[in-house]
C-alpha cells in the first residue's frame, strides 16, 4: 500500500504543477483508476472474509 | 481502430464546448475530425468523398449541439444524400455493416429535465430514436451515446472527467469494464510517454503503469480465490 500511496502523491504533484492540461487530465484519470482498483480489492477481500466466516460454514 | 468524428455545428469557433473537446484530439492519428459546415459551406456535399471516408473508418461518431431535439440541418442533409440506397441499405448496400456508431451531443438543459415530469418530458434515449433507427437500418452497432449537459457550468474536475470519457468514447473498445478501462488507460499513458515528456514525469507514468498492472494481478488472484470458495460453499 505504501507504493500505492506514493504514486498517488506523485500523480497529485503532476496535477498541481504541470502546465500541460492533457497531462494533468491523464494524471487525474490514473489516480481515479488506481483508487477504483484499491476499492475493488478491498471489496473482494471483504467478500472472501465474509464468505469464510459465514455461519453456513461453521459446521464444517 | 480508426474513428471518424463527423461534427456539425454552424458556428463552431464560438462554441467553447466543441473547441474544448475537438482541440484535445487534433493530433491523434487514429481519429479523423470532419466538420461538415467547414467542408461544405455552400451545403454542397461531395457524396463519394463522404462514402469513402465512412468506408475508411471503423467507428463513426456524430457530434453536434442538440437543436430542437435533433442535429443541425447540415447533418440531416448529409444523412439524406450520403446514406443512399445501394451504399448504406438495400440491394448491395452493406458498406456500413458492422461498423460502430455513437452520438456525442452537447445539451444546454440540465440532465434531470430529460425525463417524464421534467421540462423536456422525454429522455435522450427516446429523443434520439431516429439515429438509433438509422444505425439499425444500415447495420451499424449503436453504442451508448454521450450526452454532455451544460458544459459551461461544469467544475474543472468535471470537465477533465468528461474529457477522459470523451477520449474513451472515441478510442476505447466497446467494453467499459474496469479491466478494459485499465488497459485503455495504460495505452494512453504509453502514448503520453512517447510524446517526449521529461524523464521525471515519464518515470512516474511508467511506475503508475506498473502499479495498475500489479493491482490487476491481485484482482485476478482474488477472483480465483472467490470463485473457489463459492464452488465449495
Amino acid at each position: 500500500m505504501e507504493k500505492q500511496e506514493w504514486i498517488l502523491k506523485e500523480l497529485q504533484k503532476i496535477y498541481d504543477t504541470s502546465d500541460d492540461y492533457y497531462l494533468v487530465t491523464i494524471a487525474k484519470a490514473t489516480q481515479d483508476i488506481i483508487r477504483e482498483q484499491q476499492k475493488r480489492i478491498e471489496q473482494m477481500e471483504g467478500e472472501i472474509d465474509g464468505t469464510l466466516w459465514s455461519p453456513k460454514r461453521w459446521g464444517e | 481502430m480508426k474513428t471518424l468524428v463527423i461534427v456539425s455545428h454552424p458556428d463552431i469557433l464560438e462554441s467553447s464546448s466543441q473547441q474544448f473537446f475537438l482541440s484535445s484530439i487534433k493530433n491523434r492519428k487514429d481519429i479523423t475530425i470532419h466538420h461538415l459546415e467547414s467542408e461544405y459551406p455552400d451545403g454542397n456535399i461531395d457524396v463519394k468523398r463522404e462514402q469513402t471516408l465512412l468506408r475508411e473508418h471503423d467507428r463513426i461518431i456524430f457530434q453536434f449541439p442538440f437543436y430542437w431535439y435533433s442535429s443541425p440541418p447540415l447533418l440531416k442533409h448529409w444523412q439524406d444524400v450520403v446514406l443512399e440506397e445501394g451504399f448504406a441499405y438495400g440491394e448491395g448496400g452493406n458498406a456500413l455493416k458492422g461498423k460502430e456508431f455513437r452520438l456525442i451531443i452537447m445539451i444546454g438543459v440540465p440532465e434531470k429535465e430529460y425525463q417524464a415530469g421534467g421540462s423536456e418530458l422525454f429522455s435522450i434515449n427516446e429523443l434520439t430514436k431516429p439515429f438509433q433507427a438509422m444505425a439499425h437500418k444500415t447495420g451499424m452497432i449503436y453504442l451508448k451515446a454521450m450526452p454532455i449537459f451544460q458544459f459551461g457550468y461544469m467544475t474543472p474536475e468535471e470537465k477533465m472527467d468528461h474529457l477522459i470519457t470523451y477520449w474513451q468514447m472515441l478510442t476505447m473498445e466497446n467494453d467499459d469494464s474496469l479491466r478494459n478501462r485499465e488497459e485503455w488507460l495504460i495505452e494512453q499513458l504509453e502514448y503520453f510517454i512517447d510524446q517526449g515528456l521529461n524523464k521525471e514525469t515519464s518515470d512516474i507514468l511508467r511506475f503508475a503503469i506498473e502499479i495498475i498492472q500489479e493491482n490487476r494481478f491481485e484482482l485476478d488472484n482474488l477472483q480465483i480465490v472467490l470463485d473457489d470458495i463459492r464452488r465449495h460453499s
